[in-house]
């Protein structure tokens, strides 16, 4: 049996290891985002450098720190990757299409978001570069956002934000790319289980509704911050 | 009507004690060395239990396979429907089953008229039968203890069927094809689906090869072998309307009939009494309901024929239970047959129900005041589904209607002990032979029957045939009995074509099964079995000369396909009227109103018809024919049923 | 009923395709549909017009020859329920139907309606058996199996093979299918010797016919005429990664 050769390479090109995976990179990416989240609504406490402090502390992780990011970005190209195969091979299972098609409704859990994943999910890759250039890379402490806390010059993260925000486009564009993410949440929660083999139909019926209230929050959670800068400028 | 001197066939059953035969020849026969086996191709016509299930044994054995089907897949083949359970002599339950009960109940359900070495031998591997599927992974009903579990089925008073909900014949179908597919993966069996067998090559006496047809393409294929195995299942088909799916056909044993092979007691056909009434002309398939129905409905008729009141407002007494008034001891647990005619008579006396006046009800009301709706649902729930889901009435509330429908055909091809027909090297498996039912085929032993064919009887009667035969290895499909083979074939199909006449092939058919059932259905008779064989010689002539079947051969042309099957169900019909009509007597499914006691019951007669019919055939023009093989009972004594 | 149909007419896999319109005016509610195809085909043929090709033999819902794209649902709108088990009472006078054949890849269109799905013949083939030479067995009763896991593994042994779950599934994946086997056979202490090289292979072999991957939209289930749950989908891929791991 070819498996018994490389196991792994089976993995990666089985339709079942490469869904095993993409719920794996999926579930992963959905607690950075949770976590991402967080963070960000530290923006809006009481303490004007909260923010900032967590910015630096995530700094300070070091070496720690880049192994996360190397772990995320191994995540994103794995769950990239593998999203785009999956898309591109059911492509070529059906090259003609239907003149009319219904579905035929519960057990089905077809839905706008389950048939839009990859299109969310490359807007999501394209925002990600904006993103990263915006922030992760953008302007700092060498173009003037720095501030001074208890002695120390760090990176203003929070005037950039602010800055930032204070712009419609970024104002609005955010949310837009947020309720895709939402969207893309909506059927990856469950589905992501569903694909690690974990759900049952008893299961199913309970996690499904759960998967649409993590979108919701998460969607909700980071929608906040830009909407909150934006307003609070006037 | 005047018979050629019948002469007499021998079923070559080995000596001996009933209960040694089948290991005395076990014993006693010669082997195919592993190494020869290979050398051996083997042409498996069908895949249903039979077929699929010998296509598999032999090529495990090592012997070179081509498996053939007329459907897309092997796992399609009509076995697939069968629902209730399939009988072995297990005795789990330990209620005093044993091999000589299920030979004794078997032998008697088929009225006598069936051959006590095989029915016995049939017994003995009935229970390797559910040890092999077991461990195919058949999903038998089970104990919550994890043991097989049995249920109890008509004709017996032991409970020995073993079943997958209403889907035995599937899960075992399955097994096989399973089984198949394994060594279809290993390279031993060539399959070729969507393949109809148009007819058998003969070549110096002896079955060697095949003609077929692929039916997406229409391309006429020569297939040579070693030895042909016909599991090409039942004909009930010839009634247009039966429970059959629609592709059973006769072609294939009707091509070997006309090449040489006898064909047995055609007339006997199993009617089944619970079947779903036909609601209009555009019927095209009956739809069996469990026999377990009616363990617990009750079935009546409005004892006034003008009475068109609802069955709701008709009183208990305006009603008549007429099985219950007629057979007080079994009441509507009479066999098959008996229940069958009931319902018939009914109707015929004007007293049928539903808008077509063809059906009787079948009554739940009381079961569900005795034991409540819930133990009902249990019970039956998923048949009702089926019943209110055809025809759109719920059980619950209005009485079912039921009728009988033309169900299995208990004649075939006649072969002898070994399985083989009168032409060496053309072995008949399954429904398509006549053996082991009589005249009356009980419930779930036709999956035990085409099971213990094709897995634990072919296995060793082919390899004897192998071994004591010289079989011509500078045969090719070259050989000229091929290409004359394949020019009637390609010429039949271009004679039908080229008619273009007026009326269709489904018109046809349906006219020829109007016949069948009217004449030679459940309650025959003399004059009307002589109308029967003119109707039918007519209809033949017509169809000829009008039969319009549409498009051309080189593409899927189902109609094409059909044509070529009706008009083999156009000659089959004559002889199966002409068998009823020369056996006077009446026995199992065949019933001769000319021949009933005071009660109206079948009076059997075996002095003159304890017999299998064989007929021969002898040119379109001459008349079959017959040859006799006499049936001795040493073990069994032939009493009458009584149900009363 | 006078029922309007729209459907897919084509020559031979080859051959160009498309939409014909019909009208069958004396319909009946008690019809079945494919009766109502056999009406409409009579006319047809007596028109001198080609009939229309549709595969079908049981007509009882379990063979699972039928298979039909009825008004954009596999097998038609009622659930559960085979095309040749579907009824015209589903349907209102004046109805316009479309009807199409399945559509995928690995399912070559034959005829008409009739499309090629051998490809599940040899996912079977691949290893989809418990390997039981003939004779051998023990007594059937020799390995008891807990009823509730029996009763499982019928649940996902009663697959027709009809197909409607590649043809409803936006990918076009034989996921259902193919875990149903796998389940029914994984369940039984008969078939777990055999599992870990049995997913594996039909997984693959799934694969290499050009049958779509999973992303769990669950229409196939929703399609099911046998009601195939994808719970069984689930049970394939924990079955899957106990491949992996014992063999890497
Ligand atoms: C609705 C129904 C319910 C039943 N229930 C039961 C039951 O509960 N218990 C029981 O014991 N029996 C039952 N029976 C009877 C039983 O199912 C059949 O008698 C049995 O399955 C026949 O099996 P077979 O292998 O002989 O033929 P089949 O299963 O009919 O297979 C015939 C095969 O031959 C092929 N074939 C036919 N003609 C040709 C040709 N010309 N060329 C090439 N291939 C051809 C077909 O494609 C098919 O593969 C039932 C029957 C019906 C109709
Ligand atoms: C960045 C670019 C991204 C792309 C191109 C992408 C693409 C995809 C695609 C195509 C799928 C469907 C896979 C399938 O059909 O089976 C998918 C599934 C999923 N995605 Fe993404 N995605 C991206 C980002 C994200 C992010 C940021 C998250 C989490 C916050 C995420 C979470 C998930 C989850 C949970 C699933 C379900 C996995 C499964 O079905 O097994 N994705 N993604
Ligand atoms: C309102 C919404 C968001 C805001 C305000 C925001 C803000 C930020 C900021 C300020 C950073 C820089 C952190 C640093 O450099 O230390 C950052 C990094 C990042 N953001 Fe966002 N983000 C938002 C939404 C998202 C979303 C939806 C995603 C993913 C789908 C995302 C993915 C990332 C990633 C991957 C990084 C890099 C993290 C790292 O390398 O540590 N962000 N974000
Ligand atoms: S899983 Fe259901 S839909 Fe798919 S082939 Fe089997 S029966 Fe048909
Ligand atoms: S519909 Fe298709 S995507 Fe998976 S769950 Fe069913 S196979
Ligand atoms: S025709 Fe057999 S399942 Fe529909």
């Amino acid at each position: 049996m070819k498996l018994r050769e490389h196991p792994i390479v089976a993995v990666f090109t089985s339709p079942v290891g490469k869904k095993v995976l993409t719920g794996l990179t999926g579930l992963g990416l959905v607690g950075f985002v949770i976590v991402h989240m967080l963070g960000n609504l530290s923006y809006m406490s009481g303490d004007p450098n909260a923010y900032n402090l967590y910015a630096e502390t995530l700094q300070n992780l070091g070496p720690l720190l880049y192994l996360t990011e190397i772990g995320l970005v191994g995540f994103f190209v794995l769950h990239i990757v593998i999203g785009v195969n999956i898309y591109r091979r059911k492509r070529r299972a059906r090259t003609i299409g239907y003149s009319t098609y219904k579905s035929a409704g519960r057990p089905s859990r077809q839905s706008l978001s389950s048939r839009t994943m990859i299109i969310t999910g490359l807007v999501l890759l394209v925002f990600l570069v904006i993103h990263l250039k915006s922030f992760k890379f953008g302007p700092g402490i060498a173009d003037g956002y720095v501030v001074e806390i208890e002695g120390r010059q760090i990176r203003d993260l929070k005037t950039l934000m602010t800055h930032k925000f204070q712009q419609p486009l970024y104002a609005f564009g955010y949310p837009v790319v947020l309720i895709l993410l939402g969207f893309h949440l909506r059927h990856g929660v469950w589905s992501a289980l569903q694909s690690l083999g974990v759900m049952t139909p008893r299961l199913t019926a309970i996690i499904y509704p759960i998967g649409m209230f993590v979108a919701i929050l998460v969607t909700a959670g980071f929608i906040v911050v830009p909407l909150y800068i934006y307003f609070s400028q006037f | 009507m005047d018979f050629a001197l019948p002469t007499r066939l021998n079923a070559k059953v080995p000596a001996g004690r009933l209960h040694d035969k089948w290991d005395t020849y076990k014993d006693s026969v010669h082997l195919v060395s592993p190494a020869n086996k290979r050398k051996h191709t083997i042409l498996v016509v069908g895949t249903g239990l039979a077929g699929g299930s010998a296509a598999a044994t032999l090529a495990g054995l090592g012997y070179n396979v081509k498996s053939f089907c007329i459907q897309d897949s092997a796992r399609r083949a009509h076995s697939i429907a069968a629902q209730g359970g399939i009988n072995a002599a297990k005795n789990y339950p330990n209620d005093g089953d044993t091999i000589w009960r299920l030979f004794y109940d078997t032998i008697k359900g088929g009225d006598y008229r069936s051959r006590e070495a095989n029915v016995y031998r049939l017994a003995q591997v009935s229970n390797n039968i559910i040890d092999q599927a077991v461990a195919q992974g058949v999903p038998f009903a089970r104990e919550y203890g994890g043991l097989l579990d049995n249920r109890s089925f008509g004709g017996a008073q032991v409970s020995r069927t073993f079943y997958a909900r209403g889907q035995t014949g599937q899960q075992l179908l399955l097994g096989a094809y399973q089984a198949l597919s394994h060594q279809i993966a290993m390279g031993r069996v060539e399959m070729l689906p969507r393949r109809e067998m148009l007819d058998l090559v003969v070549i110096g006496g002896k079955a060697r090869g095949i003609i077929t047809r692929e039916l997406t393409t229409g391309r006429i294929e020569r297939h040579l072998g070693d030895a042909v195995l016909l599991c090409t299942g039942g004909y009930g088909n010839v009634y247009y309307l039966s429970t059959n799916a629609k592709n059973s056909n006769v072609t294939a044993a009707w091509r070997c009939y006309r090449r040489g092979a006898f064909f047995a007691n055609p007339c006997y056909t199993q009617i089944h009494p619970t079947c779903i009434p036909v609601s209009g002309q555009y019927q095209s398939k009956l739809t069996l309901m469990s026999e377990s129905l009616r363990n617990d409905g009750r079935v009546w008729v409005p004892r006034n024929p003008q009475d068109t009141r609802p069955p709701d407002e008709i009183p208990e007494a305006d009603r008549d239970y007429y099985l219950e008034r007629r057979y007080p001891s079994f009441g509507n647990l009479v066999p098959r047959d008996v229940a069958s005619r009931a319902a018939k008579k009914e109707c015929d006396d004007g007293r049928g129900v539903g808008n077509t006046k063809l059906s009787v009800y079948l009554d739940f009301a009381d079961a569900i005041e005795r034991m409540g709706e819930q133990t009902v649902k249990e019970r039956y729930g998923n048949l009702f589904e089926m019943y209110e889901r055809i025809t759109g009435d719920n059980p619950y509330e209005v009485p079912m209607r039921i009728y009988p429908a033309v169900h299995y055909t208990m004649g075939g091809l006649w072969v002898d002990y070994e399985l083989q027909s009168t032409i060496p090297g053309l072995f008949v498996l399954g429904e398509a032979n006549f053996s082991d039912h009589g005249a009356n085929r009980l419930g779930a032993s036709a999956l035990m029957q085409g099971l213990a064919d094709g897995y634990f009887i072919i296995p060793y009667t082919l390899g004897t045939y192998l071994a004591d035969n010289q079989i011509d290895p500078a045969i090719t499909t070259d050989n000229e009995a091929f290409e004359t083979t394949e020019q009637e074939a390609l010429q039949r199909i271009r004679r039908l074509l080229s008619i273009q006449g007026d009326k269709t092939v489904t018109e046809y058919h349906r006219h020829l099964g109007q016949i069948m059932w009217d004449y030679v259905g459940m309650a025959r008779n003399r004059p009307g079995l002589q109308k029967a064989c003119a109707d039918i010689a007519a209809l033949r002539e017509e169809f000829w000369e009008r039969v319009l079947v549409p498009g051309e051969n080189g593409t899927y042309n189902k109609n094409l396909e059909f044509a070529s099957r009706v008009a083999d169900f156009l000659e089959l019909g004559e002889l199966m009227a002409r068998d009823a009509q020369r056996r006077e007597e009446s026995c199992g499914g065949h019933f001769r109103e000319e021949y009933k006691t005071a009660e109206g019951e079948a009076l059997r007669r075996d002095k003159q018809f304890a017999e299998v019919a064989a007929w021969e055939y002898t040119g379109d023009h001459g008349q079959p024919r017959l040859h006799r093989e006499v049936l001795e009972f040493e073990y069994v004594q032939p009493t009458t049923r009584s149900y009363r | 009923m006078t029922i309007h149909l729209r459907i897919w007419r084509q020559a031979g896999p080859e051959a160009p395709g498309g939409l014909v319109d019909y009208i069958v005016p004396d319909a009946n509610e008690h019809m079945s549909f494919l009766e109502l195809l056999d009406v409409l085909n009579e006319q047809l043929i007596k028109k001198g017009e080609d009939p229309i090709e549709f595969d079908n033999d049981c007509r009882e819902g379990i063979c699972g020859s039928c298979g039909i794209m009825v008004g954009g649902t596999a097998h038609g709108p009622q659930r559960r329920t085979a095309v040749c088990q579907l009824h015209m009472r589903s349907f209102k006078d004046g109805d316009t139907i479309i009807v199409e054949p399945w559509r995928a890849a690995a399912f070559p269109l034959v005829k008409d309606l009739v499309v090629d799905r051998s490809a599940f013949d040899r996912i079977i083939a691949a290893g989809g058996y418990i390997s039981a030479t003939t004779g051998g067995a023990p007594d059937a009763n020799a390995l008891p199996v807990a009823k509730e896991k029996a009763d499982e593994a019928m649940d996902y042994a009663t697959c027709i093979g009809c197909g409607a779950c590649v043809a409803a599934c936006p990918n076009a994946s034989a996921s259902l299918f193919t875990a149903a086997k796998i389940a029914h056979l994984a369940l039984l202490p008969q078939g777990v010797l055999e599992a870990q090289g049995r997913v594996i292979n039909m997984v693959d072999q799934m694969a290499a016919e050009g049958f779509g991957d999973c992303s769990n939209h669950a229409e196939c289930e929703a399609v099911c005429p046998k009601g195939i749950s994808i719970a069984s989908i689930a049970f394939m891929r924990r079955e899957y990664m106990k491949a992996i791991r014992s063999s890497s």
